[in-house]
């Protein structure tokens, strides 16, 4: 380790269906108050690290160029980083291995993606297409159909119930209405949440996150910039990544992504720390599986009772370990390349104490889990204050 | 001349040349996989080239019977499956250890129970598109 990296800026776009803006325009309304945050910096960014995962939703190939240009940034070395719904992350390890190295001292990390402007059965093809286009495609393989396939196995393999499922769905709803930048900003019955429309069974319509627009950036840079920079830093303490097999068929375990459990192994080992030291994690929670999935890889309970830890209310504010309390996926939105950016965003606030009524008391260390496709890419970032 | 015939519901890749073998045999009712020279690493669905990074590889023929892993009902499909919809995307274990993912046909979701003996049958879609499935054995 050459330097420690900390966290100095922190912006968020609104996710929702934007129709009002553009990407380059979101991108700006996450980059305007990051800069404004780490001192108004933008002369000292050395490099620019962008995050968009798809062209197709964009409707702009190579769209690092027209982001970077417009939040004015042209002239300083900038490029794309793309891992499925995992971009945003690859993109905070990107900046970060840049200022870890030495080559910079302050880089800007922008993760941005607009997606309402196609439509649902659309979405879908494209996402559809991210999987294995030779043997698995051809069935009309789609991300919730996969997600769905891990959920049977699970409900299967450890009782996991219909209604736990649903309960990860009314808590991330519960504290996305009290998020300002969420997509869906509303509270949800369980009721509601079990009774939707069925999409891949076992998963129904509020078992998945919505299709959204939005954007998310950092500041990050070396310990000495960044006390100069923001009084209360927050540092990047440990940054780890690993990746899966392309096709379901080939993976070891239905009912556990094997990156993740390899990213978080290394990550907790990187900042020796323990799953018991976290005090407030984001996970992936693109369906509502995923985020029961997520508690047993990431360590916070055995392997098998990720329905139990949620039904006892361990994963709100005030249980064992709170979870996605900024709404996750869920309720925030996952624009695919912002997502992993604005876990670093929210992180970032709620171990400065600056998270209002979703606040954790005293969130010292905290984690971030995201991951690309199904597995095929997964990174599990600690921070601490 | 002969319409070369393409792999699954729906595709958007060429056909190579190890694909066009496999769909050959798979009209004949034969399920092919390939098998690395130089690790002995199986594959199927077949490919061209090993993860190892050999080239070399020779066919093996599979077993058409397996297990029921995982199953979803897709009723929400992708644009370019709409008329397909709603299908059962089921993973099978095939009796020899390799898992293969297709659509189960001739079962109700009431029927359905993971663990249960499934048999891989050729699929012909249309008169240039085929898949592999699976019916209840």
């Amino acid at each position: 380790m050459n330097t420690r990296v900390g966290i100095v800026g922190i912006g968020h776009a609104r996710f929702g269906k934007r129709t009002d803006a553009t990407i380059r325009e979101l991108a700006h309304e996450a980059v305007a108050p990051a800069l404004e945050d780490a001192g108004n910096c933008a002369d000292e960014i050395d490099a620019v690290v962008v995050g968009v995962a798809s062209d197709e939703f964009a409707a702009q190939a190579s769209s690092a160029a027209v982001i970077n240009d417009y939040v004015g940034m042209a002239g300083k070395p900038v490029f794309r980083v793309e891992a499925a719904c995992a971009t945003g992350s690859a993109a905070v390890r990107t900046g970060w291995a840049l200022v870890e190295s030495g080559l910079a001292q302050v880089v800007l990390v922008i993760g941005a993606e607009t997606m309402t402007p196609v439509g649902s059965a659309r979405a879908q093809e494209l996402m559809a297409r991210a999987g294995d286009t030779r043997w698995e495609y051809p069935f009309g393989v789609t991300f919730p159909s996969s997600y769905a396939l891990m959920a049977t196995a699970h409900m299967h393999e450890y009782g996991t119930t219909r209604e736990q499922l649903s309960m990860v769905s009314v808590k991330n709803h519960k504290y996305g209405a009290l998020n300002p930048h969420a997509h869906l900003q509303k509270e949800v019955t369980l009721e509601e949440s079990m009774k939707s429309p069925i999409i891949c069974h076992p998963l129904n319509l509020y078992d998945c996150c919505p299709i959204s627009d939005g954007a998310a950036a950092i500041v990050m840079a070396n310990e000495e910039k960044a006390r100069k920079l923001n009084d209360t830093p927050v540092w990047l303490t440990a940054l780890d990544a690993a990746s899966g097999e392309m096709m379901m068929s080939e993976r070891p375990d239905l009912t556990s992504i094997k990156a993740s459990r390899t990213a978080a192994e290394q990550a907790y080992k990187t900042a020796n720390i323990t799953p018991n030291d976290i005090d407030v994690a984001l996970v992936h929670d693109c369906f509502t599986i995923a985020e029961i999935i997520a508690y047993e890889d990431m360590g916070f309970c055995k392997k098998g009772e990720g329905g139990k830890l949620v039904q006892e209310g361990q994963t709100q504010i005030g249980g064992k370990i709170p979870v996605n309390i900024d709404g996750g996926l869920k309720a925030k939105g996952h624009p695919l390349g912002a997502t992993g950016v604005s876990m670093a965003v929210e992180i970032a606030r709620q171990l400065r104490g600056e998270a209002g009524p979703r606040q954790v008391n005293n969130a010292e260390i905290g984690l971030s889990h995201n991951v690309g496709e199904t597995g095929q890419y997964c990174f599990v970032h600690i921070y601490t204050r | 001349m002969t319409v070369k015939v393409k792999f699954g519901y729906v595709s958007v890749l060429p056909e190579t040349e190890v694909v066009t073998k496999f769909v050959e045999e798979l009209k004949n009712n034969r399920l092919t996989g390939t098998r690395c020279k130089k690790c002995g690493k199986k594959h199927l669905p077949p490919r061209a080239h090993c993860t190892c990074g050999s080239g070399e590889i020779e066919w093996f023929e599979a077993p058409k019977q397996g297990k029921l892993l995982t199953y979803t009902i897709v009723v929400s499909p992708p644009e370019s499956m709409t008329k397909q919809a709603p299908y059962i995307i089921a993973l099978a274990e095939l009796d020899e250890g390799s898992r293969l993912l297709a659509h189960i046909t001739d079962v109700t979701q009431k029927n359905l129970k993971l663990g249960m003996r499934l048999q891989v049958v050729p699929r012909q879609i249309d008169a240039d598109r085929i898949a592999y499935g699976f019916k209840p054995l």
